[in-house]
């Protein structure tokens, strides 16, 4: 099963031809992602290792079924691009780009809410469900297939978790970055309820950080929704209280964006904490998965 | 961009949003224009200005002067004040907060209002949320007349009309001018109206594209104005734009992901040492982030060791590598360089790294004793 994506995921490109989509594109088909096309104005009729570029999604979407799309398209472009998408009823958009202004993202999240799209991101590495299928830029090398779940705000932590549990011969379902930036579509409680419903998923990791309140929200869901065991690690423990955190947030936020709340909140409803990426195949280890 | 109070004042006038009568005074000789009393505001941009004595109310031009000499020497949370705002005293009879923002929980543009304003809003909130009235702006429909009608109706505020003005011209701001952040605090009822009495905006730097002339200008204020006190390394950052945050040890950190950096920040300490900054690089970082990024965290003298933390994803390590080897190649190796690299094209970076001495683990965990035990020796 896994979530989000499988090795049946039919996949658009937005912004193939591009530095990055390019290069990505070419892993992530090599991987064995089924992309069925690419977008990028101006160069409709050309291909990219043989998959074909139209001028427009909707050129795009008439030739081929798409069942998900990854944007690589810069942060001025990104709104419009995202809006393309979600306009010709795509029910998932991987949103990479990082830097796309606030109300930009703000108003296409709205917009995916009115579609009933899944927005991924943005400012997110995207997800891989491994062995299966990729959309974006995870170092596929360090996953394996396997039965733990891994939601991560951050992408670079859900790399490096992955591939101690991947040394440690525990493969994974599904990965999800779900994006570094201000604002972003896909909760950890949303994908944490992916992952209770996923029957192939056993264990779910959850990688958070400092800032923010969302994974006081992951504990509420873990406390009263789940029945899977959920391993946690959040980092910035030693971090030291920064700008980050402005006025506006700390109004509305108060104490709970330190790591300390984070722990205590997640181990209150009975997640494992983890003090390091090490320490997770451990705990794993013992659980006996 | 966070604006300081005079910029961000003249934005509200802009948008008819009635402010106090003022001058910005860069130097005492200016304070013979203004009428007294006045109260004179450090201009510097950070929070708490009041706690800090950066704000002074004074009767004549003689207490102006010498309180204006003192302010204009002062340090205030990191900031030389360079410039003073002067400004008429208002006759205060209630005092509100006024803030557009968005909610991170439900991807939602809002207006919080609270009856409650003034310095001590932080901890009313934190005391009771019931004080605090929040309503959200869906973004395809829009700020409408009832949204204003009904944030009025709940703080008891009997001038509508001044207050849709008000409203209004905040959410323009946020909405229109690309703000994270527009605070009043206190918006004061006066005997002849409703005024801002402080303000603070926050631009989001992110859509600076749509705003070119509005940057340029506050840029150029800002550098003449704003002066943070800073270390080279910070300095270094800041033109560069890199995320740099310096600390107190001597084990110098670099990573290209947020979460792989604050994971290594943390296993230094669990091993008892110190870092002397958190710095990251960026998750599309090439060659030229990686040489910068070397320069400003080696440009503090107390680093003892180098710790590159990397893991590729859309960061490339031959490209970082190629970085790192052209710091290298202009700056020799001031201190020992401990790298973690793997990921995409690793197999490539590697190669290049050991050339140049760096000891290079694919095991973050070795790489951090590494370094911890050569910052101890």
């Amino acid at each position: 099963m896994a979530i989000l994506i499988n090795e049946n995921t039919r996949v658009l490109v937005q912004g193939i031809t591009g530095n990055v989509g390019a290069f990505q594109s070419e892993i992530m088909k090599v991987y064995g992602t089924n992309i069925v096309a690419g977008v990028t104005p101006g160069k409709g009729g050309l291909d990219l290792e043989g998959i074909p570029i139209y001028d427009l999604v909707e050129e795009a979407v008439h030739k081929h079924d798409v069942d998900a799309a990854i944007s690589f398209v810069p942060a001025r472009f990104a709104k419009d691009a995202a809006m393309e998408v979600l306009a010709c009823a795509i029910p998932f958009l991987v949103l990479t780009t990082e830097g796309i202004p606030d109300n930009d993202v703000l108003d296409l999240l709205h917009f995916a809410e009115l579609q009933n799209a899944i927005v991924l991101g943005p400012d997110t590495p995207g997800l891989i469900s491994p062995g299966r299928s990729k959309l974006g830029v995870h170092p596929h090398t360090m996953f394996m297939r396997g039965p733990v779940g891994v939601v991560s705000k951050s992408g670079s932590l859900s790399y490096e978790v992955g591939r101690m549990l991947t040394l440690a011969g525990i493969g994974q379902s599904t990965v999800v970055g779900i994006g570094g930036g201000p604002i972003w579509g896909l909760s950890q409680q949303a994908a944490l309820q992916l992952f209770e419903d996923d029957p192939e998923t056993e264990v779910v990791v959850l990688l958070g950080e400092v800032g923010g309140k969302l994974e006081h929200d992951a504990a509420r869901f873990i406390t009263h929704q789940m029945n899977k065991p959920v391993v946690a690690l959040i980092v910035g423990r030693t971090a030291p209280r920064g700008s980050q955190m402005g006025h506006a947030g700390a109004i509305i936020e108060g104490d709970g964006g330190t790591a300390e709340s984070k722990i205590n909140a997640l181990k209150a409803a009975g997640a494992y904490i983890a003090k390091s990426a090490r320490e997770i195949p451990e705990i794993i280890g013992r659980m006996g998965v | 961009m966070r604006l300081l109070e005079f910029q961000a004042k003249r934005m509200l006038a802009e948008q008819e949003i009635p402010i106090p009568n003022s001058v910005l005074i860069r130097d005492v000789s200016e304070l013979q224009k203004i009428a007294y009393p006045v109260v004179l505001k450090a201009q510097v941009p950070a929070g708490g200005r009041s706690r800090a004595g950066a704000i002074q109310h004074v009767s004549s031009i003689a207490e102006a002067k010498a309180t204006a000499n003192t302010l204009l020497s002062m340090e205030v949370k990191g900031y030389a004040v360079k410039a003073v705002l002067a400004e008429e005293i208002c006759c205060i009879e209630k005092e509100y907060y006024l803030a557009c923002l968005s909610d991170k929980e439900l991807n939602r543009s809002m207006i919080i209002a609270s009856a409650a304003g003034g310095i001590d809003i932080e901890m009313t909130t934190r005391k009771s949320s019931k004080k605090l009235v929040k309503r959200h702006v869906d973004p395809l429909v829009g700020l409408q007349e009832y949204d204003i009608r009904a944030l009025a109706k709940a703080l008891a505020i009997a001038d509508v009309k001044g207050f849709a003005t008000i409203i209004k011209g905040i959410w323009r701001i946020f909405r229109h001018q690309d703000a994270t952040l527009v605070e009043v605090n206190p918006l004061a009822q006066t005997p002849s109206g409703l005024i801002a009495l402080d303000a603070k905006i926050v631009l989001d730097d992110k859509a600076a594209f749509r705003h070119a002339a509005l940057y340029e200008r506050f840029n150029a204020e800002q550098k003449a104005i704003e002066k943070k006190i800073l270390n080279a390394s910070e300095v270094l950052a800041r033109d560069r734009g890199i995320t740099y945050v310096p600390l107190d040890g001597n084990i110098g950190i670099i990573a290209d992901g947020a979460g792989t950096g604050m994971l290594t920040l943390d296993m230094v300490y669990d091993m008892g040492q110190f870092p002397s900054n958190f710095c990251e690089m960026g998750g599309t970082a090439a060659k030229e982030v990686a040489k910068q990024a070397m320069e400003v965290v080696l440009a503090n003298q107390r680093v003892k060791v180098l710790l590159i933390s990397l893991i590729g994803g859309m960061t490339r390590m031959d490209q970082i590598a190629k970085g790192i080897a052209a710091y290298v190649q202009d700056h020799n190796m001031p201190v020992p360089i401990v790298a973690r690299m793997c990921g995409t094209k690793a197999e490539v970076g590697i190669p290049i790294l050991e050339k140049l001495g760096v000891q290079v683990f694919e095991d973050l965990e070795e790489a951090v004793k590494t370094a911890v035990r050569i910052g101890k020796s």
